[in-house]
């Protein structure tokens, strides 16, 4: 799957040739690699892979949490794509959602690491205030938080008093509630700042001290040094995100209530999703929008890495 | 520190000091305004948690007309159990977590970084695939499969994943680090005649001390943070997180006690916070290790 | 018995390898004598709660382990304890939800114990068929309550408006509205919520039109006229700056803390009578309750005395009989009676009202005042609504009264579609 890998098919049968016996052979091939995924392996196979299978049947039956659920056949996949407007709504939401927060959170991220990464002082001080947003989490505190900031009196609209401005109750008005989310979304940046970071500690200093000698301007050294460089941790974070805003459900579920509201602008896939499973027992179908939405995510990863070859640098 | 400043000295080297200067200055100053505006709310919760009860959603100002910290006794006792241990519990939870998921998963990271075996591509393909199936839906097979094994109402449910390398996420992120690392290194030792064992264990891992710190600390936060793996597998008020307490504060249907759930909220943020800054220095010393590496 | 049990191997299918080389390596529950019981509710409910349980174990020797959670965290909680056939042996239900559960078994019907653990001769007639589906007996209800408006009284005497009566009518609430208007206090308080997308409401007004949400077979009971008429008069009101607007109303996300009452933008709201204490602890204002305004004076039939909630018993419980003894000393012992008070709704035993009544607060007291006293506003109990109302209440009411709203929908289209969609939901389920 990754770059590498992609290109080399079958490397381990290749070299194998010219090892004696069959069990010598694999022992000598394969058996680190699998010894060193055992772990994984067992959790995979003993914990993962069941549910996951149990919940793919499950999107072929009418299972309503409560009975013993019964086979529909493709029922489930009919109706969502020929008729339900909450399915293509909530795909419209969270498209949204996705277009718009990854990119922006992943250059704000990229920015403040990279600003942070000067070497100036107090940075530890720094780098602990930006991601303390990030430590609330879910908590149920940033749903009052939010509407304390973006209600028609919340703090934003007093700012634009200032200037003479009307504002709107950002958070309960159709027209800007996602963007509330999205924006909620960019202020909990932590996470990728610390990954981007972290990879920028990896890029060897003296590398910038050669060009620099060089006379490489400051913006030459970004993107002929760091950029490349940390493409690998940019690639890393640009999925990622991209998974998680897909199936992104905490902001909304705690700052609509679990609603969706107003008028369903922020009823995001999952959150259409948990409604079914849990709010109108429809477990079955709940499971059918979740591997659709697995099939949609994936064709989105797999083509990012078929890609990754041409823009991925890895120092092999 | 002084390395830093050192390195900054040594590439800042062409500009003149006093522009230096400025430029640091104003630096500091971009920071100092967004750490506001990134604060405010952080702000108006610990203001919240010292107001008086009827006075938090009616006052509009961030300072309390009087403080007490009558939120902060009456949350701390106020579930039956007591903030005390839903805090020890908190605490083995993640602990064993970030143990269990640093080992495990930069195990997994190390096969499918540096080693070759048949059905790498396979299983990498399996693990991402893992990352992209909402839990919603496969939140009843496996309460279903816990209780089977008997470990529903304990934390195995939270913890024994994690030393299955149950989170692709990190598995994936170790990956893309470990792949930056000089093959070189790794031949060379090959050539030395050191087993991947200890290629892991004497090369890989030190060198990695930024992405395992970075690991150790998401890993801790995350688990800290998480209520609906412990909403659904504990059901003792006495094994309960911080996070669950938290969540017992306030009912949609009924009376809520805002004041005990913001106090608690604020006095939650200060283990993971201490945890972040304690592990962070492990981001910096990662400068040093890898600035040898070459 | 035997579908649960098919199910449950079912699920396990998958999973069976791993679960057969570890079953039986630590039982979660020991079969005790313990009973486990399951609410939803905040602090002050638990309290009261967990009072009751250490009596019960203090007269009995049953220990009772108690959980709580809130509303949103407990209904996830529930089902998959349910599902994964470990359901406590005492569950906390709502009237939306317990037809849902009846109907497919995952709470046990209680007829065996009437008479035997449970003594609920003199029980309120009304409160025990709300408990019923399917002519058999699955919840007793913890108390009756009635929809009411929960008002503002300080913000009514500010705007020199008079107090309300149960008399008071949609004609009235127009006046309130003009008044408020007029007196423009705290920068634009209305006089009521948007109230076109409260389920209570609308079901009170179509009661009062002698119609209803749902008939008995569970069928809608009112027509595209009527909700079309419906959202008119709200539009009306929107227009008029009665109610407040859309953009204000769709700040609320259902907690009460999100409610225009508490956010100061409205004087009124339409809520429920046990809701009193809970709205009171969150403003400062002292706040006063009354009936729905009527249709037209002398109107009346709307109300009904609903039960807040009920427990059941966990379709799978090993302990049934200890666990309705439990139930019958919840409801009726005098000292669990004086812990509890009216914070799950109005005792629907009379002897246990007898106790409760002089251990009142004042805002308690209102609100059994207001139950107890109805009059002619109290109308027959409708037939338990269809185990879909939930979903269209959620999926319609509310986001077609917020449509009107906004404006995306006019009272027509909503109209048409509130009609369209919840025959198309109800066919569904």
């Amino acid at each position: 799957m990754t770059a590498r890998s992609l290109q080399s098919g079958a490397p381990a049968g290749e070299r194998a040739a010219t090892t004696p016996s069959l069990w010598a052979r694999i022992w000598h091939n394969d058996a680190p690699g699998y010894l060193f995924l055992l772990p994984w392996l067992i959790g995979f196979l003993g914990l993962t892979i069941g549910p996951m299978i149990t919940s793919f049947y499950l999107s072929f039956t009418d299972f309503d949490l409560l009975t013993s659920p019964d086979w529909v056949g493709a029922n489930n996949y009919i109706r969502m794509f020929s008729n339900d407007p909450k399915f293509w709504a909530s795909m419209r939401v969270t498209m949204f959602f996705v277009v718009f927060s990854v990119p922006l959170k992943l250059a704000f991220a990229l920015a403040v690491a990279m600003l942070l990464n000067r070497g100036i002082r107090g940075l530890p001080l720094y780098r602990a205030l930006f991601y303390l947003p990030s430590l609330l989490g879910a908590s149920v505190a940033i749903a009052i938080l939010w509407r304390q900031i973006f209600a028609s009196d919340g703090l934003i609209n007093k700012l634009l008093a200032m200037v003479g401005i009307m504002g709107p109750s950002w958070i309960s008005n159709p027209k800007t509630s996602l963007w509330t989310l999205i924006i909620l979304s960019i202020w909990q940046f932590g996470s990728p700042m610390i990954i981007f970071l972290a990879g920028l500690r990896q890029i060897p200093q003296d590398m910038y001290e050669a060009a620099s000698l060089d006379g490489a301007s400051k913006w030459r050294q970004f993107v002929k040094i760091t950029l490349p460089l940390l493409t690998p941790v940019v690639f890393f974070n640009a999925i990622i995100q991209t998974i998680e805003a897909f199936k992104s459900f905490t902001p909304a579920f705690i700052i609509s209530g679990g609603t969706g509201n107003p008028i369903n602008s922020t009823l995001f896939y999952t959150l259409y999703l948990y409604q079914e499973a849990f709010g109108f027992f429809r477990m079955g179908y709940a499971s059918a929008l979740a591997w659709v939405l697995l099939a949609l995510v994936s064709v989105f990863t797999a083509f990012s890495f078929l890609t990754s070859k041409y823009w991925v640098h890895y120092d092999e | 520190m002084s390395d830093a400043s050192a390195r900054l000295t040594v590439v800042t080297g062409a500009v003149s000091p006093t522009r230096k200067r400025i430029t640091t200055i104003l630096v500091h100053v971009a920071l100092l305004a967004a750490s506001i505006c990134m604060l405010y709310p952080l702000l108006w919760l610990l203001a919240a948690s010292f107001r008086p009860e009827n006075e938090i959603f009616t006052s509009a100002s961030i300072i309390p007309s009087s403080w007490s910290l009558d939120s902060y006794i009456r949350g701390w006792n106020g579930l039956r159990t007591g903030f005390g241990t839903f805090y020890l519990n908190s605490f083995i939870i993640s602990g064993l977590s970030v143990i269990g998921n640093v080992m495990a998963c930069s195990m997994a990271a190390y096969a499918f970084a540096r080693l070759e075996f048949r059905g790498k591509n396979f299983w990498f393909a399996m693990m991402l695939m893992t990352l992209m199936l909402p839990y919603q839906v496969t939140l009843i097979p496996q309460y279903v499969l816990f209780r089977q094994l008997g470990w529903v109402n304990t934390f195995l449910p939270l913890v024994v994943p994690k030393f299955l390398a149950a989170d692709g996420f990190f598995i994936f992120l170790m990956v893309q680090f470990f792949r930056g690392l000089p093959k070189e290194l790794d031949e060379a030792a090959q050539m030395d005649g050191c087993s991947p064992w200890r290629i892991y264990w004497k090369i890989i891992l030190p060198l990695s001390t930024p992405v395992l710190a970075t690991a150790a600390i998401f890993t801790f936060i995350w688990t800290w943070d998480d209520f609906f793996g412990p909403l659904i597998y504990l059901s003792e008020m006495k094994s309960y997180t911080v996070m669950l307490g938290l969540r017992t504060f306030t009912d949609s249907t009924g009376e809520s006690d805002f004041g005990g759930l913001f106090a608690m909220s604020v006095l939650s943020l200060v283990p993971i916070f201490l945890f972040f800054l304690f592990f962070q220095r492990m981001l910096i010393e990662g400068i040093a290790t890898t600035g040898m590496k070459r | 018995m035997t579908i649960r049990i098919d199910r449950r191997q079912f699920l396990m299918g998958s999973t069976a390898m791993v679960a057969a080389g570890a079953a039986g390596v630590m039982p979660a529950w020991a079969q005790s004598d313990s009973l486990r019981l399951l609410f939803w509710g905040g602090q002050a409910r638990a309290d009261r709660t967990y009072g009751v349980t250490d009596l019960y174990t203090k007269a009995n020797g049953t220990a009772v382990e108690g959980e709580f959670l809130a509303w949103n965290d407990y209904w996830p909680k529930l089902a998959t304890q349910t599902a994964g056939g470990n359901a406590p042996d005492v569950v906390q239900m709502d009237y939306r939800y317990i037809v849902e559960y009846a109907k497919r078994n995952a709470i046990a019907p209680l007829d065996e114990f009437v008479g035997g653990a449970l003594k609920l001769d003199s029980f309120d007639a009304d409160q025990l068929e709300g408990g019923k589906v399917d002519g058999k007996l699955y919840g007793i209800s913890l108390g009756a309550n009635s929809v009411a408006m929960i008002y503002n009284v300080a913000a009514f005497e500010e705007a020199g408006v008079a107090p309300l009566t149960n008399a008071w009518t949609y004609d009235d609430l127009m006046a309130v509205g003009e008044a408020f208007k007029a007196a423009n206090i705290r920068g634009g308080m209305k006089a009521i919520m948007d109230g076109s997308y409260s389920e209570p409401m609308l079901q009170n007004w179509l009661r009062q039109k002698g119609k209803d949400l749902y008939t008995a077979d569970g069928k809608l009971a009112f027509e595209e006229a009527d909700a079309v008429e419906w959202y008119t008069m709200w539009a009306k009101f929107r227009e008029a700056g009665y109610c407040v607007s859309a953009e204000d109303q769709a700040l609320d996300t259902g907690p009460l803390e999100t409610t225009m009452l508490v956010l100061g933008k409205a004087a009124m709201i339409p809520s429920n009578s046990n809701q009193l204490v809970a709205f009171q602890t969150l403003m400062q204002d002292k706040l006063g309750m009354n009936g729905f305004p009527r249709v037209a004076a002398g109107v009346g039939g709307g109300h009904y005395r609903k039960p807040s909630m009920f427990f059941s018993l966990g379709g799978t419980s090993a302990n049934k009989e200890k666990a309705a003894e439990f139930l019958n000393f919840f409801i009726s012992d005098p000292e669990a009676a004086k812990i509890l008070g009216v914070e799950r709704g109005i005792p629907c035993l009379p002897a246990t009202r007898e106790v409760v009544a002089p251990t009142l607060d004042e805002q308690s007291q209102v609100a059994l005042n207001f139950v107890s006293n109805l009059g002619d506003l109290l109308g027959p109990l409708p037939p338990p609504p269809p185990a879909s109302a939930g979903e269209i209440d959620a999926s319609l009411i509310r986001t077609l009264g917020q449509e009107v709203g906004f404006g995306a929908k006019t009272p027509e289209q909503a109209g048409a579609e509130l009609i369209s969609g919840a025959n198309d939901i109800l066919s569904r389920a």
